[in-house]
């Protein structure tokens, strides 16, 4: 498995990214941080005049005035309006006006990868979000590049004999690590993997939410490999069919898979003859087969494997893998 | 000898006068451009004051460059901050009015920190002001200029005619 240096390392990679966006006075209470929590942490979570969190892999925890740990409210660090809206803007570099189509989804991507949802007031037009204004809570996904995570699910989703890997769907609640896995798992296949007889292979990535390749002015800034070609901030439908025509793909990848468009989309890169591997939110098969679009992908039965993860011990364990006839014996009824 | 001393210095202020409305008109164009790049291609702010701090006119570019050094350190600071520091620097060296740094103030305190259309709003509304201050200064300039040129010979020629 990973070991815990590695990911430390990881770690302090992603924090001066991070920290980069934050208000000053709250840097300094975060860098006050022991860092072994800090080592620890998946979320900071900032809301206007309540308490500074963090979100570890064990729950969340406030913090005080000196980055220690409060065990109330009263001794809580508690954010104030002004340090919300400062941190909007040092996220935004500055330029709402630039980031209104990600607003409007409710988070942005910074540089490094990492996502940061917002809240606040929606501004409607003709009943649909056009912006969100008074910005009250910000939740700020350090994002980790996990090398070796995607090793034990691997040997489950490589096509031996064909020498490339089967149709693999990923899925499973949030902040278990999917798209840590799918990042990994897309670094593998790109750069071949010899031990499981598996040969490099041109990797066609979507990356909507600029989420998996880090991109930074287009081009990736994580290690997803040395064969993929990635369309970033590119949306997931349109993009898979760009990339089949331009790109000569031997494997396709996207993360979060859900919409009618995006199963359409799938279809045509299946029917096309190129491998896919993609991850989809969702705790277990019943559920999955319960939402239109994606029983619709059920009944292609074109999916060779299905992942789920889980948490028990670490974000990114394989908790199951299914194929073509299991899943019907796990819950999927068409 | 006093009359030639006194000629110079009143052409001297003169000059300062005339300086303010061109100092004007390169801001307003330089504003322009800011508002093209915020509009029409959302260009992140610090590239976008960098982008008109190479185009703008020289007596402008410094104050635009200053504010996007500012704002590309990571020192946490906003483009409102980056813009009033900017300013500061920019007075002292710049033939400009308080009016027309309040204005430039104002919309300091709106860069960045809203959509597209409410941005052109307060982009709009500075270059409406500083058409305003142009044809203001313009007048103020034409009169200033001929009364110092005129002054300063004639204060001089009069301290010559009391003197002896």
């Amino acid at each position: 498995m990973i070991s815990n240096k590695a990911d430390v390392i990881a770690q302090d990679k992603n924090w001066p990214e991070v920290l980069a966006v934050l208000p000053l006075n709250l840097r300094k209470i975060i860098t006050g941080v022991r860092p072994e929590i800090l080592c620890r942490v998946e979320e900071i979570r900032i809301r206007a005049l309540r308490p500074l969190m963090l979100g570890l892999d064990s729950g969340d925890i406030m913090l005080t005035e000196g980055g220690g740990l409060a065990d109330s409210i009263l001794k809580a660090y508690i954010v104030g309006e002004e340090e919300v809206e400062r941190c909007l803007q040092l996220i935004s570099g500055s330029s709402i006006y630039a980031l209104e189509e990600e607003i409007r989804n409710g988070f942005i991507t910074i540089l490094g990868g990492h996502r940061v949802g917002l809240t606040g007031k929606a501004v409607l037009d003709q009943g649909k979000v056009k912006t969100i204004k008074y910005f009250s809570g910000i939740n700020i996904r350090i994002s980790r590049e996990i090398t070796g995570s995607a090793r034990s699910l691997m040997p489950r989703i490589v096509d031996r004999e064909g020498g490339t890997i089967h149709h693999t769907m990923i899925f499973s609640p949030p902040r278990c690590g999917k798209t840590t896995v799918l990042r990994d798992a897309i670094r593998i296949i790109s750069d071949g993997a010899p031990e499981y007889g598996l040969p490099g292979q041109a990797v066609g990535l979507v990356d909507e939410r600029s989420e998996i390749a880090g991109c930074y002015r287009g081009i990736p800034r994580r290690n997803i490999g040395i064969r993929t070609d990635v369309l970033d901030g590119c949306p997931k439908a349109e993009g898979m069919v760009m990339l089949l025509r331009s790109m000569g793909p031997s494997v396709i990848a996207t993360d979060e898979i859900g919409r009618a468009e995006d199963v359409r989309a799938l279809e045509e890169v299946l029917n096309a003859g190129v491998r896919v591997i993609f991850t989809v939110h969702g705790s277990s098969l019943e559920e999955l087969a319960a939402r239109p679009a994606l029983n619709y992908l059920f009944r292609l039965n074109m999916i060779d494997r299905y992942v789920l993860l889980g948490r028990d011990l670490k974000a990114g364990l394989v908790k199951g893998v299914f194929d073509r006839k299991s899943i019907f014996e796990n819950g999927v009824a068409l | 000898m006093l009359v030639t001393a006194g000629g110079v210095a009143g052409m001297m202020v003169a000059r300062e006068y005339a300086k303010r409305p061109g100092e004007l008109k390169s801001l307003l164009s330089a504003i322009q451009m800011l508002e093209t790049e915020i509009m029409y291609t959302a260009t992140p702010m610090a590239e976008a004051m960098e982008r008109v701090s190479t185009g703008a006119d020289q007596r402008v570019a410094g104050f635009f460059r200053d504010a996007a050094l500012d704002l590309r350190s990571t020192a946490g600071r906003t483009a409102g901050e980056a813009w009033e520091t900017a300013m500061e620097r920019f007075y002292p060296r710049c033939s400009l009015s308080r009016g027309d740094m309040s204005i430039l103030g104002n919309l300091g305190r709106a860069l960045g920190r809203s959509d597209r259309e409410d941005q052109a709003k307060h982009l709009r509304l500075a270059s409406e002001q500083i058409r305003m201050e142009i044809i203001k200064s313009e007048e103020e300039a034409a009169k200033n200029t001929k009364m110092w040129n005129y002054l300063g010979f004639c204060g001089a020629l009069a301290a010559v005619i009391i003197l002896y």
